[in-house]
């Protein structure tokens, strides 16, 4: 669409129309102008008449364009004021261009369109956390957690250098934990391994880093956890458990041994002192006994028809008296002799007495026997004659 | 005047125009090149406040800083045939400024584009060459560089693009695989954990079988010496007893069959038939003590 269409009145030229001449009609935007100049004049104070659109509305009042400048010039001025805090600081860019010096944190001016200052945080401590299963020397697989501490060490590299540099770090880091854990075993990684590895993250992060000039600091790396994947915690909990079982055995059957072996000792002590406690005995009575024989061999030597008649009638009288004797005077001839030995031989002697005091088991008895009786003589008829 | 202020206008605008026109920046974080009528005529231009010819002249603006190209995840086969699932970055910079511009026309799509694509090819090249545990852990650097040093020599000659690194991020293994995986791992566990406990179950009964022996050892120990403490008291009782009896044999005789006489007749139960011409009745028929035959 053309800015002038012939033969139309169209008047969209955007340097007023010229080659038109003013009869057909002033361009709007000197009238803009005019009107303007002229609220401007009566509000300084201008000595013209709204009516002054001749020759003197065309001139500039040289007073107003020296107050408007004036004003200009103040605006500029305090917008071009800025604040730094004490954890920030500034890079400058003069048009576009990088410069040496880094604002300080305060109160800061820079001059509008000029210098463009960007704000950079250098205290703070940034953190990235990660979190991931991967694979390791052994193909395992293993859930490693980390954390990243980091700082702006160098405002203007990262600022300048790299395109997002804190993502940057955190492809870098997914990178150089991953090639770590790679280049470990699984028990290093679940184990004690893990500082050490954290170490060589860190290290390698930094390198990157500082390859790419992304002006960052890496001040920590910590390896929180690094554990088997959930899929198989359980085979790995049981793992513990059986180490725990094993000792568990090993203590159990040690306590048994503090048991048992002491148990036998006591044992053995016993037997011991049980056999000691025999020969003392033993020992004893024969001591006792050889003294009593040795004291009535004494008195035997002193008289000894005497001693011996009476050792030998003393003890065949307690015989004869405990036990029971027939005296058998078979002197003259073989006469046949009937002895009920086992009738005559028992302790008891027969005593009339006894049979009279129990009138019940003499009751008894004849009733035993009169049954007998029956019973016979029943059987005894039954028989057929 | 009506006509001097539109001529003061016009010129000012035209004025202004050229002026803003003529004059341009550029950061520090970028590259740009100056086209006289389509044709380059400046080059490598400092970052900073610059003239040029107004609309003849034109500006194009590069991002200079060092860009990341996030590969994304693909299957790439082992030498052993085992799929892996591997993404990698690329960190890259234009450094060739005029020929960035004539290669990729200063759109960085296209550089990304083909960038990718050589990082395909060459991931998949170098990952087939090798078996998984030289892709995971010991060639993984090897890797890296072999591709930085292709993709470099490629890129700065095609687009002009300096290519700092190549990193691999991920190797993974697809899902079906990494079951298996786990599969192996559980059982390697449980050998672990079974191994543990028949070791503890072994040591656990060689020590109760050693305390077992340790027992009886002590107690047979004892026995024999508690048989040998009962021979000496025997020992020693006979000794007494040979020399107290030896004094006089014949009257230990005596003695002690009158001792073994009572004891063995000691009952009513015991029944004697005697001949009263033995020595205790011989006073019994006679009194004078004669009699028996």
């Amino acid at each position: 669409m053309a800015w002038n269409e012939p033969g139309g009145g169209k008047n969209d030229d955007p340097w007023g129309g010229g080659g038109r001449g003013g009869n057909q009609g002033p361009p709007d935007l000197d009238e803009a102008f005019r009107k303007l100049q002229n609220q401007l004049s009566s509000i300084f104070g201008g000595k013209r008449g709204p009516g002054g659109g001749g020759g003197g509305g065309s001139m500039l009042s040289a007073r107003l364009v020296a107050i408007v400048a004036g004003l200009a010039l103040v605006a500029y001025f305090l917008g071009g004021f800025y604040q730094l805090d004490e954890q920030e600081r500034g890079v400058i860019f003069r048009f576009g261009e990088l410069q040496e010096q880094v604002a300080m944190p305060g109160l800061r001016w820079r001059p509008l369109g000029i210098d463009e200052v960007t704000p950079v945080n250098t205290t703070r401590v940034r953190s990235e956390a990660h979190q991931a299963l991967m694979l390791t020397e052994d193909q395992n697989i293993v859930d490693v957690s980390l954390t990243v501490q980091y700082v702006v060490a160098d405002p203007k590299q990262f600022v300048v250098n790299v395109r997002s540099p804190e993502e940057s770090l955190k492809q870098a880091t997914e990178s150089a934990l991953r090639h770590t854990v790679g280049g470990s075993t699984m028990d290093d990684v679940i184990g004690q391994g893990r500082a050490a590895m954290a170490a060589d993250v860190q290290g390698r992060l930094q390198e990157y880093l500082e390859y790419y000039g992304t002006g960052i600091n890496v001040l920590t790396v910590n390896l929180d956890r690094g554990a088997p994947p959930r899929e198989v915690e359980a085979a790995f909990d049981d793992v513990q458990k059986a180490r725990e079982d094993e000792e568990r055995f090993v203590n159990e059957a040690n306590a048994y041994a503090e048991q048992v072996v002491p148990e036998a000792r006591g044992d053995a002590q016993r037997v011991l002192q049980g056999a000691n406690a025999y020969r003392d005995q033993i020992v004893a009575r024969s001591e006792g006994e050889a003294d009593r024989f040795k004291l009535l061999l004494a008195e035997y030597s002193q008289a000894k028809e005497v001693t011996r008649d009476r050792l030998y009638i003393d003890a065949v009288e307690s015989v004869m008296t405990s036990s029971s004797k027939v005296l058998m005077d078979v002197e003259g001839g073989n006469q046949m002799i009937y002895l009920p030995l086992d009738r005559m031989g028992t302790g008891r002697a027969p005593n009339p007495q006894a049979l009279n005091g129990s009138p019940d088991m003499v009751r008894d008895i004849a009733d035993a026997v009169i049954r007998e009786i029956e019973s016979r003589a029943d059987t005894s008829t039954r028989r057929p004659r | 005047m009506s006509t001097r202020n539109m001529i003061l206008i016009i010129l000012t605008v035209i004025a202004l125009a050229l002026l803003s026109d003529a004059v341009f920046t550029v950061k520090e974080t970028e590259r740009a090149v100056v086209l006289r009528f389509g044709a380059l005529e400046q080059v490598d231009i400092e970052p900073g406040l610059h003239f040029k010819i107004p609309f003849a002249d034109q500006v194009k603006i590069f991002d200079g800083r060092v860009l990341t190209l996030d590969s994304e995840s693909q299957r790439y086969f082992t030498a052993e045939m085992k799929p892996l699932n591997v993404d990698a970055y690329v960190k890259w910079q234009v450094s060739n400024v005029p020929l960035y511009y004539q290669a990729a026309a200063g759109d960085e799509f296209n550089a990304r584009q083909r960038l990718e694509e050589r990082v395909k090819t060459g991931l998949r090249n170098q990952i087939s060459r090798r078996d998984m545990y030289q892709v995971v852990s010991g060639e993984r650097d090897e890797i890296m560089r072999v591709l930085t040093d292709e993709l470099a020599t490629v890129m700065n000659e095609e687009f002009g693009v300096d290519v700092l690194d190549v990193r691999i991020k991920r190797i993974e293994l697809p899902s079906d695989v990494s079951n298996s995986v786990y599969q192996r791992m559980n059982a390697e566990r449980e050998v672990l954990a079974r191994e543990h406990r028949a070791r503890g179950r072994e040591m656990a009964q060689g020590i109760r079988a050693d305390a077992d022996r340790r027992a009886t050892v002590i107690r047979a120990e004892a026995e024999k010496t508690a048989d040998q403490i009962r021979g000496e008291g025997d020992a020693r009782a006979a000794a007494i007893y040979a020399e107290a009896y030896e004094r006089d044999a014949e009257f230990y005789e005596f003695t002690r069959s009158l001792a073994a006489y009572r004891n063995a007749f000691s009952s009513k139960d015991d029944m004697m038939v005697l001949d009263p011409s033995s020595d205790f009745f011989k006073y019994l028929t006679n009194q004078q003590g004669g009699g028996g035959r």
